[in-house]
């Protein structure tokens, strides 16, 4: 952990961006914010008899909130640092047995899914760019729906079927528990994605803007440098 | 806000073998147990590697309590399994299924019980070294995940602030006004690490020596 990093950043074979300070913060922090959203107690709401668990919110406001490289790199930073035993599952589990465990199939599949998100989000604000409103709301809320249907529904059922040894059928009924809380869970998360472009609307526009002009821009100001002459 | 008991939940100060065995030779005993329990298809087998690994644990010194307590969580949804499959499959391959589950878990915390976080934590930073080459960076993979330690008492002490700010304004139902205020909190307290960290010189990728090969160094070539 003492090795300089001179030769690591020298290698020739980097194709993806370099993130910057910021960045690195942000993943840190939303890895975090995950872990933290699964140990505290779940979160009454109105109307509804169940209290909901915020983690899989928050796994999804990652990919909303800070695109696919950098919400991959936060919730498999989560993931990856859970599997090595710090008791940061939900309930508090931990370890490599959750890979054996029923939820495996979830764990995994948040990764996937915060990731197919960002991507979502990346491609609905640059189509958006313009007219920021309900259309923008509704398809946010359409690319949390479609990855996490897909990814964490997918990859649940999957993981309950090879741990479980459930069949098809049964995996399915027993994931159905989970889209009542999905629904409410993806709403809430656009709402507070929107409000946080707002509050910080660097957060993602600036890149995807850079990204567009030259992609191995991280930062604005060497955007600005390019385009000057 | 809490402290950082969280890191300290799992592992028991010791020094028997299992203690002193190294990091790599305890993963491979987790890993080993989660294939075995796709080839076991015999639940006696399965019963007896659930006996070796839980006197694994015992032999540690953790004690029986803590056996317990580490497979607790999984307990309940085991036995709706466990039944559902008896009914469906018939005892003996139920019985497979959840002993299988249980070897699984009980070597995961052998490993985890035995090892301190912090050699853990040194083990995972390592994984980043084969991948120098394809341009990671061990020291900032190690520094995001001190960073990540760090802010998970900040944020769970954020969540309780705003559940009592959001008591006292008489809206502990509304999950916008619970939620919404610590995600703000949290992206502004990574904004501001991430300038601090930039601001020491920490963080950074070199763009000085190593600019990326497109724009940036054109530009500033050219003023």
């Amino acid at each position: 952990m003492t090795q300089s990093t001179g030769s690591a950043a020298a290698t020739p074979a980097r194709q993806r961006n370099r993130w910057n300070a910021t960045d690195l913060g942000l993943i840190a922090v939303f890895a975090a914010l995950v872990a933290s959203s699964a140990l505290i107690a779940a979160i009454p709401v109105a109307g509804m008899g169940v209290p909901i668990t915020v983690q899989t919110l928050a796994v999804m406001l990652t990919g909303l909130a800070l695109g696919p490289g950098r919400a991959f790199a936060a919730v498999g930073l989560y993931v990856l640092l859970g599997l090595a035993g710090l008791p940061i599952f939900s309930g508090g589990r931990a370890g490599l047995g959750v890979l054996a465990g029923p939820s495996a199939g979830y764990i995994i599949g948040f990764v996937v899914a915060a990731t197919a998100a960002g991507w979502l989000t990346v491609l609905v604000l640059r189509r958006t760019a313009g007219r920021p409103g309900r259309l923008r709301a509704v398809l946010l809320f359409a690319a949390a729906m479609v990855s996490s249907i897909i990814f964490v529904h997918g990859l649940g059922i999957l993981g309950m079927m090879v741990n479980a040894k459930l069949d098809l059928s049964k995996a399915f009924l027993v994931d159905l528990v989970f889209y009542p809380g999905d629904v409410i869970k993806n709403v809430l998360a656009v709402t507070i994605a929107l409000a946080l472009h707002k509050a910080f609307p660097d957060l993602l526009i600036r890149r995807i803007r850079s990204g567009a002009g030259a992609p191995a821009g991280t930062f604005a100001p060497h955007a600005t440098v390019v385009h000057r002459p | 806000m809490s402290g950082h008991g969280f890191l300290l939940a799992n592992y028991v100060p010791g020094s028997s073998l299992l203690h002193r065995a190294p990091l790599w030779l305890k993963f491979l005993l987790v890993v080993g147990c989660g294939m075995a329990s796709f080839l076991i298809v015999d639940w006696a087998a399965a019963a007896a590697a659930l006996a070796v690994m839980c006197s694994l644990f015992l032999l540690s010194g953790a004690g029986v309590s803590r056996l317990f307590r580490a497979v607790r969580p999984v307990l309940p949804v085991l036995a709706a399994i466990g039944l559902l499959q008896w009914w469906q499959l018939g005892g003996p391959t139920a019985a497979r299924i959840v002993l299988n589950v249980l070897v699984c878990i009980v070597a995961a915390s052998v490993l985890t019980a035995t090892t301190a976080v912090q050699r853990l934590l040194d083990g995972v930073a390592s994984l980043a070294k084969p991948f120098q080459r394809f341009g990671a960076d061990p020291e900032r993979f190690a520094l995001t995940i001190a960073i990540m330690l760090r802010s998970i008492p900040f944020i769970a002490g954020a969540y309780s602030d705003v559940r009592d700010s959001a008591r006292a304004r008489g809206l502990e139902r509304n999950p916008r006004a619970l939620i919404l205020p610590v995600f703000i909190t949290t992206v502004a307290f990574a904004r501001q690490t991430g300038d601090a960290l930039a601001a020491r010189g920490l963080g950074e990728a070199d763009t000085e020596e190593h600019a990326p090969p497109t724009a940036p160094a054109a530009g500033y070539a050219v003023p």
